[in-house]
Formats: C-alpha cells, structure tokens, sequence
C-alpha cells in the first residue's frame, strides 16, 4: 500500500510547483529503494517505508486533498502505468545495485563529422527539474576524437562540458568584482551559445600556463593600482576558480556514479582514469603538467582518501549524535554511497531532556537542542517514524511500534576532511554561511585589504600556520578549505537522491541556495535548464561542419606542432599563447596526410605509455603481462622506429632486462636497432656488454650495433607461426 | 627429522666452543648417528637453507584467495600474478591457517615469533600495581631512546626476552640473519630511515615534480628502502634468514572497506612479493631457499558495512559506569587533539565530571585502565572494589559530619574490609619484599656486568651481535631499577595500610595517599566484585544497620559490569542486520578451585575459562592434559553463574542449545563425526580435534582461542619447581611469574560483528581483535627452490593455527627433531619444545616412512 502512496504525494508536489516531473522519481524510489541487498540501499528502503507528516500549513493544500481523493481511484495503477512509460521499462534487476543506478544514468554517443565522438552522461533527475524528456537531463559531455576509425590505440580525450557550467551574466560579473560580496544575485536564462569547455585534457598544461600568467599579472601589475582593484580583481579571480572548480566537481561526481553502472562502457578504463584523473588534478597550480603516466594511480589515491574520509565522518557524526542522543541519517548517493547526512531530535526526547546542560556541540555544531524552546514548538518540517522498546526503527505495522515525530536540525556533508561539514542548520540559516565565509572572509582582509602574505611576514606566516593548524586538526568548522567541494556534492545529491522526501528536498535545497558564497551561481532549477540548453547548442555545435569539426581540425593541426619543431619553438609558442591570453595558438599548415601521421604518433604514444607500464610494473614481465600484447608494441615501435622517441628506448631495454622469453628478447633488441635515437644504440651497446645476458644475445646486439643481424630475429604470427623479419 | 640435515648446518656454521668442550663421549655418539644417517637417509634431508618470510599484518586468506582467482582482463594473469606464481603455483598454501588467540596483532606475532604458548596478551598491557604500561607497538620510544642506548629492543622483545622465548629470527647467528621493522625489532637500523628518505629525494626532477604536485609518500618510502636492503642481503651468502614486514593491508582494511582500496594495497605488495622472489630466484642460493608469506591475523571488513565504533571509555566515565577516571594508552579521538601529535603516547587518563568520589583525582586515582587496540575487544581493569571501599570510607571519615553509630559502623568496616584482606595482602607484602630483596641483589650483579662490559667492539664483535648483547645488559638493569621502585612504592603503601590499628585510627591523621596507593589498580577483582563493584557512597550517604554495622547495600552503589555489559545498546545503528548491542561476550579466568565443587570433572588444569553473553548463556571452558602434555578441552554450558562474598561459586550446568556463547551448537559448518552433535560436543576433545570441528564455524577457533588467551601456560624462566635453583634464582622466577600475571585485566570484553571499540579515531574499514573467523583466518603460504622439496600447487586443507608456524620452518630447515623439540644447538638457545604441530603436507617426507631421528641424538 505504501509503495503507491509515494507517486501520490509526489503528484501534489507537482500541483505544486506545476510540474509533473516528480511523479515518476517517486515510483523510482520505490523500485529502487526495495531492490538492493546492501546495507545502504537497505537503509534507503527503510528511508522510504518512512511514515512522513508534513505540518506546513499552505494554501493549496485543500485543493491538494481534493485531488488526492480523485487519486486515490486510480491509484493502483499509477505506478504501473508510469513505469512502463520510463525510458528503462524493463524492470531493473532488483539485485543488482548497478542495475538500479543504471535507471537514472545513461550515455549518448553523437558523432563529430571528422571523426570524433560527443559522449554526454544524461541523468534522471529528482531535483533539478526539466519540462521535457522525462527529467533526462544531460550533465556532462566528453569529446573523444577518434580519427574516424574504432581502434582505441588511436583515441585522444580532448575537453570536457560540465553542461551546468556556464559564462556569467554581466551581472553576475559585476558581483562577483565586488569585496566582500559573498552572495548570488540572480540566475542565467539566456542561452544561446556553446558552453565553455571546463578543461582540455589533450592541452592539460595549458591552463597551468594560465593560471601562472594570471598571478604574475594579478601581482606585478593588478596589485599595484590600489587597494579597491586589488580587492576587486582577486574577489573576481577567486570567484571564477571556484565556480569552475564546483562544476568539475560535480562533473567528478556524475562520471564516478556512471563508472558505477555495470555493463559494457565507452569509456575504457585507461580513458576514465584519465579522465578523473586530470580532473581531480585540475585543482592544483601545476596539476597540468603531471606526467600521464600517474593519473591512473593519483585516481586511486584520491578515491581512497575521499572514501576514508567519508568513512570516518560518517561514524563520527553517528557516535556523536549517539553522545547527545539525537538521530543520525546517512543520505545516500545512487550508487549507495553516504555523501551527506541529516541529524535528527525525536519530540518526545525534547520533552524528556528538555534544560539537560550536558549538550557538545563540538562537531555538530548546532545549538544545544534541549534548552531551544523554539522545539517544542516547532512549526517546520516534521516527520514521523516508528521505534521499538529498544529505539530501533521499525515499520508501523510491527506489533509494540512507537510513533516518534522527528525534527530535522542539520544536514551535513561527508566528504570532507577531518569532521563533517555543517551545510545545513534548521534553526539557523545563517549558521552555515558564517562558517562558509570564515576563510574567505580572513582570507579576504588579510591579503586584500592588509596585503599580509605568508611569504613576505613572517609574523603573519607563524600565526596564520598555528592558526590553520590548530583549527584543521582540532577538526573546527571554521576556516576549512574544501566547503566548496562538499556543498557542490549536495547540490547533486539533492538532485540524485531518490530517498528524500519531496518536501525536504525543496526545504533543503531551497537552503543550499542561500549559503552560496559566488555570485556566478545558479539554483537548482536554473541549471536544468542551463544543462539542457547548453546541450542543445552543442549537439548543433557537434553536427555543424563549421563547428566542433572545425574545432577538431584546428587541434589536430596544434597537435602537429611538436611532430614539426623542437623544444625551444615549442617553448616560444607556449610563450605566445600566454601573453595573448589564449588567442595565439600555432598551428601547422592542413596536409593531406595529417591524419596519417597523427595516427602514428598517437600509437606509438599510446605503445611507448604501455611499455612504460609494463617495464615498471614488475621484477619479471613474463608472469604478470600477456607477452604476445608486449611484444605487439615492441614490434609498433620499432616499425615505426623512425619516429620513435628515448623513452620508448628506454622501455624496451628495461624490458629486455625484465623478461626471460626469448622472443621477447629477440623482439627487444630488434625494436632498440630500429628506433632512431642515441639511448636505444647505447642500450644496445651495453646489453653486448653486459656478461650476465646470454651469449647469443649478446651477440646478436652486437650485429645489430655493427649494422645487420647475422641471425634474424624470430617473432610469432597472431597465429602463433613463426615468421622472419628483418632489419626495415 | 634435524639432525638429518644437521650436517650441512655444520659446514656452514662454527661448532660452539661449548660444543666442543663437552664430552668426548657424546661427542662420539653424536657423530657415530650422524654419519649413519648420512648413509641411510639421504633422500629425506631437508635442503631448506635459507628463509625469506614476508609477514603481512592483517592479511586475511580469503581475500588473497579471491584476487587470486580474480583475472585482469587486460593481461589475461591473476589480479596478483606473483602470488599466484610463487604460491599457488610453484608453492604450498594452507587454506585453513588461523591465528590461536585473539586476532591481535602484538600476541599473535609473539605466538607466530616464538611457537609457543601466549604470553603476550594485548597490544597494550598495564601492570595491575604500578600502571606500568607495555606499549608493544609503539617505535618512537626505542628510537628515541636508542639513540643514546637506553633502549636496543622493542617492547615485545625485551618482555619474550625477560620470558627466555627466543624468536624464531634468535635461531639464527647475528650475523647470519636480517630483519626488518616490526614490532618484534631487535636493533633498530637509523640508516634504513635515513636512506629511505634520501632515496625518495633522488630521483628525476621530473618525478620529483609530479610527486610533489601530487603529494609526496613517505611511508611507502621505508618499505621501497627495506626491499632493497633485502634484495642487497638477499646476495650475501652468510645469511640465511631474512624477514620483511609489510603492515600496509592492514592500514588500509581499518579505513576502507571497498574492493577498490584493498586490491590497489594488494597488488603492491604482490609487486614486492614478486621483487623478493626474483632476487632470490637471481642469487646463488635460489634452490635452496624456501620464501613464506604469513599474517598474523584477518580483518572483519565488508563493502557493504561500515564498522561501528562503541566508547567503553565514556560507557566507564559515566555514573551508570561507575565513575570512572580512566586510563588508556591510546589517546582519544587522536586525530582532534593537538597534543595527539606526541609520538611517545604517555598514559592517558580520561576524567570525569560524574566520579562520585574523585573529583579532581583524575591523575592520582584513574579507577579503570583499558586496552582496546584492535578494537573488536577490549581488556578491562578495575581498580580493586576492596580499595575503592577503603577509598570512600577514609573519604567519608575524614570530611566529617557523620553521626556517630555511623562513624563507628564505618570505621568497623574500614578495618573490617583490611581484616578481611589482611592475610592475603600480608602474603602478597612479603613474597613482594622477597622478590624485590632478591632485585636489589640481581641488580647489583647487572651493574658489575654491565661496568665490565669492554666499551668498544671490533668489527667481529659487533657482527657476532656482541656490541648489542652488551647494551642489553644495561636495557636490563635500567629496567630492573625503574621497576624496583615503581614496585617498593606500591609496597610502602600497602604496608601503610596493613600497619594502621583500630585503636590507634585518627582518620583525620592519615594521609589517603600514605595508605591508598596513588596510579594503582591493586588485586584483580574476584567475580562476586565485579557483580558487586563498589563505585560510590550511596544516593543516602552512609547508612548504619540498626545492630551498629554499615549497611552495605545502601551505603554504596553497587555496579554488576557483568549485566551493565551486557545490557548496552545503542539507537544511532543505522546499518541493517546489524546488532544494536555492542557487546557479544565477556570472558574472564578463574580459579579451579572455586569450579571443582561444582562440576563432575577432576584432573583439570588449574584455570577456567567463563565466558558469558548473558545470564542464560553461559559456558565454562576446562581443560586438561595428558601424559604427554596434550592439551585437551570441554565446553560446559552453564547460566546464571555469581560468586557470592564469601568466594563461593553458583551456576547451573545447561544443556546444550542455541544461543550459547561462540553459537557452536547451531553453526552450520560445525565439523563433527556423527550427527549427535550434543553428545560430540559434551566430551572432551583435543585441541586438534576442536579445530578440526570448528574451524569453519562463525567463531571458528574461539574455544581454543579464548582459552590460549586467557589462561596462563607455563614455561620453564616462570616455573619454580626446579630443584637445583638458587633461592634468588627461584625468587626472581616468582618476581617475573608476578610481573606477567599483575597485567591480566579483570575482563576480556569481546565486540559483537561489525562493531569496534576504537576511540582512538574511527575505524570504519575493518577490524580485528575477535574470535570471528573472518578475524582469526590468516594466511601461511611458502614456495622454495628445487633442493627445498616444498610441494608445488598445493593447498593443504587441514587446519593448523599459528603454534604451527615456527616448528615448521624449524622442521624445513632442518632444526627440529620428530619429537618436536629444536636441535641441541637451538637448545642451548633457549629454544624448547614446541606444543603445536608441524604441518606435516610441508615435509618432504611426509607420507613416507620416516627415518626417525628420536633417540638419536642426546636429548639436551
């Protein structure tokens, strides 16, 4: 009976805000919510199975009953109807956590006239509502170009639209100039262009020539004029680095649930490393310009923490609310995951404790709710839940059930270092934004308007590293660098989140809003539209010759640049680019092979990166590595030795040490005879020399120094027959 | 079995002068033997040279099992290709390998270190009288004190050392071996961390660059300069036994819990697995060198779950808890605190604002001590309820204001709980001023040794380890002093205390510290105490019986920690199928003699195990041994058991049912012949035979376990009943015997599934510490070279626990006779008897008739 009371009071929601969106989230809670094994997702049925009474008074409420009574005749059909009216209409695997995640994500690939693929997440949403598409509202899109061809060897990630993020409005510019202005001002609603790319993972060290170009003229020319311009300009900047960093965050968060669904992915898993990767580094200075070869690892890393991280702030805020006896409430992502968490004070205990003066608010951060008189009479969001003798959660059917009228006191973020973030106080809106605004705030006074910096006074720089460390490591909910990235999961949560009910969800994210420190933020709603807007525009993009084609054809051109000139042009070129703010990019001339050797260069990339990996993964390559894939590169290599660089040489030789097949072997020196460069003929030298290595093969690197083999190498056919081959 | 192989050892190693100084006549014999089995038994000598043993804290079998099985789709190998290839394939593994004991790190490396019984009970112990702390894993006190000599050895090592346990690492020649950090450490090497860290810093500047961008890693720095120092000895031949610790799965199951995190942490280690294995593969002894892989315990984690944390320190502190100041060694919420970044962790105490009768004593009188490093149990320590009476009644008389019938009831009560006591607390003054006369004069003799020990060594003194015994022997002394103090304080006191009269008691003339002993927990509290703890005055004051005396029930408030325990439970439990209530069990030891009136058993050992979830389920663990010392166990289900004051026990013996502790009865993967399950488990049964029964089970080995944990083994430093010691000898035996026993808390305290006890931080990962199997399942793995004889490919599926470890690397190197006692040059080690089995399927003459070494050799 439940089950369809949800739809129900979704569909009022709806007469609410006008909108019939919501009504098929519901049901999806429903469905969700009940067919997971774990835990979480247990916990989130158990959310669900929630008895929820809403005390707001409003106006349309009558008309609302009145409704809900016509309702209620065909409610027995209404789930039904509006699941098999969803775009997944076969019934999610109930098993299957993935299964259910794959109900509210899913991919569209769009192809690029040129060779290149657009590849966008699209989300089911809860709360960022769409008028169209059933709340499909698309996220992120990725540009792969592929060179017109399926083989991943070739394959190059270029940028990534967080499709929420957006150019300003003038006014929301001039806000965000302002000092000291900590606020958003209004929303954007004219879309007419191709969103700006967040970042361009094929350039990453582009934009840390940026940002090195944008402090120097922020500190040798910006700061001079003045206080007011210093103030104004370094407000803007901050503003600008934060927006973009919020929606790569939120950009994050959408490709780590879509790496959660199961199944087949277009993405490999090389390609989402690296994807991840750059964008998690995109919040260092120099994060662009780490080698490649890292990124898989510094994902890894990165996801450990933020998982350790929401671990211990999960317990921390359940033994707490446990010290104070309140009520803890993990919120959950779709993938299961707790990103947030709600605290709750039963009524009855508010009666029972009411003037207990042993309340800590350390880490809560809310006021003591047993002296708050304003509980016992509260007129917010209220909802009932039902308890055991022994203060478990149970149905309200379960025989000896309490009915126990809970009140909602803060919404916290997980996913923070040291201690949960309070994003949310139901008491007191502006508890979270003071402690938002605190390090901007200090932030703020001392270098804009104090021009105190931590490397030019010493005084300042002890006080402000006792005053950063006492305040991080006593965990205190002030002065914490990383708000931001914790209030941007909230905003997707609140849109994900099927657990929720519809009423809290409008309080809170109705709340989100108000805490927001930049002005070139937009609600919840607003960046629906935004998403799809700026989707649209760049599928028209995508599909017009003249657009992301051209676009893609001018790249390929700058990705020539190093194939055609050396380090100190390429020094120069770079150089250029920065002075002209980005204007200048060199390009070589359109040549009809230019694809062709793009092709090459981008394989023996992609071979050099796997010989690098392969060499440095293990003592011995033979029992960890597929020799046949080893030896594929090696034989790209040296086909295409001409073009091959030191560190492909370096690779092989360090394989050649690495492995005991003889093939391999073989194939090794082979590849360091072929590749034009001065390391691959000393390796050469060195294994003739080296006396722990076979005498044969000494040998045979000694021909291979001298100029021809006198034994040709053996290699294997992909059938396995052994064939000849020779010096090119 | 050894002396097969003794021979080859001979040739390798210098005859002691001991050896050849002893009789011509055993001599003669000894050779005459070994030259017969030379000619005879040649195909069955053990090659096994050489040992390299990767330990791995906290590395569970199942999860390696199931990575290994796992394929990269990119490589089409194993997930961990160097396990698979070294173990799996070309090696031995034991599927059903459990820890014996408490899933703990510092006591199951002791039992995995020596082969023998538990001495070692805790990460953390506390001396009962002086709160003198052992610290088992804490590095920084040994290399801060290692500078200036102090300190040579870790804690654990200076306590097996103390014991006479040589390590299975002792077995080896200074010289001849080399280990690596552990917690387990003799010698600390500054150079490792100080090459760590240059090698970090001397590297490309690219790489540098990008590390530094992304964040440098230190600790991954010393294990990369441990490998390499192994590799370098790896190529010495002089050495033949190497071991390197890798604690980094364990880490990392206590904070995460997703597949992602652990398979990352594993494969590295398999990298370095696959490091060391080349590099033996690459050195001259590659055929005769045997390399194991081990971990001390598993980890309780699982995706889907968070691990729930529960604070037994604020359950204490409370007034429902008694009150308690407490002290542990482990600082609360240490990642909060700022002087949590003093790496030496002196005593904690905890205060609390509901003491009722301390308020302000917080550091002169901590009432409790808890350990609960591990976290899925905790040991407890109260003080003595007898002392808190004394406490409260001196309190009471000296703040005034009573009446006098209740003055004089409470000073009849005072000198009644001290009469009551007096014969046992006389008793225990004088074996303690026995014990410590005989340390004064121990460390008298210590200062004349160590003021004759040479101050400088040549390089052949220091590689014979001589440079490091002589600092022992001030490590020693030092720590005799320190003790002989600590220890004559607490005399002093209690002398105070026994010494006061009647007749003479002005209670405003005496000072409370003078008779109560300050930092002191006393006598461990009997069972009928800690059902009736004293914690406070009662809500009414002291109250006087009508015929004069105190009455006792309502003068004080009486805490049963037994039902307080057991009733815990929680309302932020926000996981499914997860318990509200914390606490699964609570086990304690008690005496034989307060049992034996009860039960139809005789010739049982002197301690029993009680174990109890609840007053209904309850059992009692015995055990005996045979003639042969085989140890052998009954579980006796019982409920409602209490001590009444005048010490004597009441339970009832209960059938067997579900519900019972360690939940045997009802476990479907209970082993047993036959299918009368009662009957099978109403009989006493080896303790081979329970493991064979149990070991699948949810508890898997927790019978054994709680016993190895709980009761107290003899060995021979602690046995007095040698006649031809000295009196001082003898006595200072007692003095250690008391040393081990003063840290036995008054309760194991043992967390229900998914629960923990760490208020140190938050370990939402995982954790370990219980008798669950998942905890208790670890990993023994072993693979050698060509002359080694290990078998290849095979998984021995016999369960063994960690008694079997040392006796069979012993056994494979050729240093163990049949009868399970090492070679008479490890005698003269200190090495004895090993009580567990050898595993047998690891033997290269396993199967086959054995050339039988027993009797061949004169028994040492």
């Amino acid at each position: 009976m439940y089950i369809n009371l949800q739809p129900l009071r979704a569909w009022i929601l709806q007469l609410k805000n006008r909108n019939l969106g919501f009504l098929s989230d519901s049901v999806q809670t429903c469905s969700l919510g009940c067919s997971t094994n774990s835990p979480s997702a247990r916990f989130c049925c158990y959310c669900e199975r929630r008895r929820m009474t809403i005390r707001s008074r409003r106006h349309w409420h009558l008309r609302a009953s009145l409704f809900l009574a016509f309702l209620l005749v065909v409610s027995p059909l209404s789930s039904t109807i509006i699941r098999a009216q969803g775009p997944n209409a076969p019934e999610a695997d109930k098993s299957d956590p993935a299964s259910a995640l794959s109900q509210i994500l899913r991919l569209e690939r769009i192809e690029v006239p040129g060779g290149a693929e657009l590849i966008t997440v699209h989300a089911r949403l809860a709360g960022l509502e769409s008028t169209e598409n059933d709340n499909w509202v698309p996220l992120v899109s990725i540009l792969r170009d592929t060179l017109g061809d399926n083989d991943t060897e070739n394959n190059r990630l270029r940028y990534v639209w967080p499709l929420t993020y957006t150019r300003p409005t003038m006014k929301q510019r001039l806000a965000a100039a302002i000092p000291f202005f900590y606020a958003r001002v209004e929303n954007k609603e004219k879309l007419d262009k191709v969103p700006p790319p967040a970042i361009d993972l094929a350039a990453p060290e582009n934009e840390v020539w940026n940002k090195i170009f944008w402090v120097a003229l922020q500190n040798i020319l910006l700061d001079t004029y003045g206080t007011p311009i210093k103030a104004s300009t370094s407000s803007y900047r901050r503003n600008t680095s934060d927006y973009r960093r919020s929606h790569i965050i939120r950009a994050l968060s959408v490709l780590a649930l879509y790496q959660a669904v199961k199944g087949e992915s277009v993405f490999t898993q090389s390609e989402m490393a690296a994807i991840q990767g750059r964008l998690l580094l995109s919040d260092k200075t120099f994060g662009g310009l780490v080698d490649d070869s890292h990124l898989q690892n510094y994902y890894t890393k990165k996801t450990t923490q933020t998982r350790d991280e929401r671990g211990h702030n999960w317990e921390l805020l359940r033994q707490r609310a446990e010290s104070e006896s309140l009520y803890f409430e993990p919120l959950l992502m779709p993938d299961g995951s707790a990103t947030h968490a709600l605290l709750w004070v039963a009524k009855r205990d508010l009666v029972k404790l009411q003037g207990s003066p042993r309340y800590s608010s350390r880490f809560l951060n809310v006021a003591n709710p047993w002296t708050d008189k304003r509980l016992l009479n509260w007129k917010g969001y209220v909802e009932t839940r039902y308890f055991d003798s022994e203060n478990q959660p149970v149905d309200s059917e379960t025989p000896g059930a309490e009915a126990v009228e809970m009140i909602p006191l803060g919404l916290y973020g997980l996913d923070n270092p040291k201690i949960p973030m309070l994003l949310i106080d139901f008491r007191d809106s502006y508890n979270p934004k003071k402690r938002e605004m605190s390090r901007r705030v200090l932030n703020d006074v001392t270098h804009n308007m104090l021009s105190l910096s931590k490397f030019g006074n010493l005084p300042f720089f002890l006080g402000r590293t006792v005053f950063d460390f006492v305040t991080g490591r006593r965990g205190m909910d002030i002065n914490q660098p990383s708000r931001l990235h914790t209030y941007s999961q909230l905003k997707l949560l609140l849109a994900l989140n099927t657990s929720l009910e519809p009423e809290l969800r409008s309080e809170v994210s109705g709340r989100v809003e108000k805490i927001s420190l930049n002005p070139f933020e937009n609600d919840l709603h607003a960046e629906a539209n935004i998403a799809t807007a700026q989707y649209n525009a760049l599928v028209a993009f995508a599909k017009d010759p003249t657009g992301l084609a051209a676009k893609l054809d001018r790249d390929r051109r700058a990705e020539l640049t190093p194939l055609e000139h050396g380090g100190k042009a390429r020094l120069a070129f770079s150089v250029l680019n920065v002075l002209s703010f980005g204007k200048y990019v060199h390009r070589e001339e359109l040549a009809a092979d230019m694809e062709d050797r793009l092709d090459i260069a981008r394989r023996l990339q992609y071979h050099t990166s796997f010989l690098q990996q392969v060499a440095k993964s293990s003592a011995e390559i033979d029992i960890t590595w597929n020799l046949e894939d080893v030896r594929r590169s090696i034989r790209f290599i040296a086909a295409h030795g001409s073009d091959a660089r030191s560190d492909a040489a370096a690779a092989t030789a360090k394989i050649f040490a690495r492995t005991r097949d003889d093939e391999t072997r073989r194939a090794c020196l082979d590849g360091l005879a072929r590749i034009h460069s001065s390391k691959a003929k000393s390796e050469l030298l060195r294994i003739s020399q080296n006396n722990e290595v076979d005498k044969a093969l000494r040998d045979l690197a000694s021909e291979y120094l001298r100029g021809a083999p006198r034994v040709q190498p053996v290699a294997a056919t992909v059938s396995g027959a052994p064939v000849i081959t020779g010096q090119p | 079995m050894s002396v097969l192989n003794f021979p080859a050892k001979a040739q390798r190693r210098k005859v002691s002068h001991q050896c050849i100084s002893s009789s011509a006549l055993r001599l003669c014999v000894f050779a005459g033997v070994v030259l017969f089995l030379l000619l005879t038994a040649g195909s069955s000598l053990a090659q096994t040279q050489r040992i390299v043993i990767v330990k791995c804290d906290g590395l569970p079998y199942d999860v390696v099992d199931r990575y290994v099985k796992q394929r990269d789709p990119q490589s089409g190998k194993s997930v961990l290709p160097w396990i698979d290839h070294i173990f799996y394939q070309r090696g031995a593994r034991l599927s059903n390998f459990y820890v014996r004991g408490m899933s703990l790190s510092a006591p199951s490396w002791s039992m995995l270190e020596t082969g023998q019984h538990l001495q070692i009970k805790g990460n953390v112990e506390f001396d009962r009288y002086t709160l003198h702390s052992y610290d088992y894993l804490n590095f920084f006190p040994l290399y801060a004190a290692g500078i200036n000599g102090s300190r040579i050895d870790m804690r654990a090592v200076e306590v097996l050392d103390s014991l006479g346990l040589p390590m299975l690492s002792d077995a080896y020649p200074h010289n001849e071996r080399y280990t690596t950090y552990s917690i387990f450490l003799r010698n600390p090497r500054y150079s490792t961390l100080q090459r760590s860290l240059q090698n970090r810093f001397t590297r490309s500047p690219k790489e540098l660059f990008d590390e530094w961008t992304m964040g440098f890693e230190i600790r991954s720095a010393i294990t990369d300069q441990l490998v390499k120092e192994l590799i370098s000895k790896l190529g010495d031949p002089k050495v033949h036994y190497l071991d390197l610790m890798m604690e980094d799965f364990d880490h990392a199951a206590h904070h995460n819990n997703d597949e992602q995190t652990h398979l990352a942490v594993l494969k590295e280690m398999d990298s370095v697995i696959g490091q060391v294995w080349t590099a033996i593969q690459k050195s001259a002894e590659a055929d005769e060198t045997a390399m194991v892989l081990i971990s001390d315990h598993g980890v309780n984690t699982d995706e889907r779950v968070y691990s729930q944390g529960y604070n037994l320190v604020k359950l204490l502190g409370s007034r429902a808890g008694g009150g308690h100041h407490v002290i542990t060694k482990r600082r609360l919420m240490l990642d909060y605190a700022i002087k949590g970044v003093n790496p030496f962790v002196p005593l904690i105490t905890t205060t609390t604002p509901d003491t009722y009768y301390l308020k302000g004593e917080s550091t002169a009188y901590p009432t409790a001590m808890l350990d609960f490093d591990g976290n899925e149990r905790a040991s407890m320590h109260l003080r003595d309820s007898d002392l808190n009476t004394l406490h409260i009644l001196l309190k009471e008389l000296q703040r005034g204001g009573l009446s006098d019938p209740v003055y004089r009831a409470t000073v009849d009560e005072f000198f009644g709980v001290i009469d009551r006591k007096r014969a046992d607390w006389q008793k225990d003054l004088k074996q303690l001023q026995n014990e410590l006369g005989a340390l004064d004069r121990a460390i008298v003799e210590q200062r004349k040794l160590w003021l004759a020990q040479p101050k400088k060594f040549t390089k052949e003194q220091q590689d014979a380890g001589l440079d490091d015994a002589s600092k022992r022997i001030f490590v020693q002394l030092d720590r005799w002093q320190t003790e002989q103090k600590e220890y004559s304080e607490y005399a002093r006191t209690l002398k105070n205390l026994l010494t006061l009269s009647s007749e003479a008691f002005a209670p405003n003339k005496v000072r409370i510290p003078d008779i109560i002993p300050q930092m002191s927990m006393g006598d461990r509290n009997t069972i009928y105490e800690l059902q009736n703890y004293v914690a406070g005055v009662g809500p009414n004051g002291l109250v006087a019986n009508p015929d004069g005396s105190l009455n006792l029930e309502q003068s004080f408030v009486h805490i049963n920690y037994f039902s307080l325990l057991q009733g815990v439970s929680v309302r932020n439990n926000v996981q499914r199928g997860i318990s509200n209530r914390p606490i699964d069990l609570i086990a304690t030891r008690l005496s034989r003699d307060l049992v034996l009136p009860l039960i139809n058993e005789r010739d049982i050992d002197p301690d029993v195990i009680w174990v109890t979830a609840g007053a209904n389920r309850q059992a009692l663990i015995l055990s005996r041994r045979d003639a042969n010392g085989e140890l052998s166990l009954r579980y006796l289900p019982i409920s409602n058991l209490s001590e009444d004051a005048s010490g004597r026990l009441q339970f009832k013996e209960i059938s067997w049912q579900a519900g019972l502790p360690l939940q045997i009865f009802e476990d479907p993967n209970l082993n047993i012949p036959g299918a009368d399950r009662t009957a099978w488990l109403s009989q006493w049964h080896s303790d081979g035979e329970w493991l064979q029964a149990l070991h699948k089970t949810h508890y898997s080995n927790g019978l054994i376990g709680l016993q190895e944990e709980l009761a107290r083994h003899d060995i021979e430093r602690l046995s007095t009943t040698d006649p031809k010691l000295s009196e001082d000898e003898r006595l200072m035996r007692e003095y250690a015997r008391r040393k081990r026993e003063l840290v036995e808390p008054d309760m194991l305290i043992v967390a229900q599934d998914h629960w923990n006890f760490d208020v140190r931080g938050f370990n939402p990962g995982g954790n370990h510490g219980s008798f669950f199997r998942i905890s208790t399942h670890s990993t023994f793995m072993i693979a050698g070279g060509a002359r080694t004889n290990v078998p290849h490919a095979l998984n021995i599926e016999t369960p063994y626990d960690s008694l079997s470890f040392v006796p069979t690397v012993l056994a494979l190197t050729g240093n163990l006779r049949d009868d399970s006692s090492p070679v008479p040059e490890l005698w003269e080690r200190g090495f004895r008897k090993f009580p567990g089995p050898v595993v047998k399927e690891l033997l290269p003459d396993h199967e086959r008739p054995k050339a039988t070494a027993n009797g061949a050799t004169v028994s040492p």
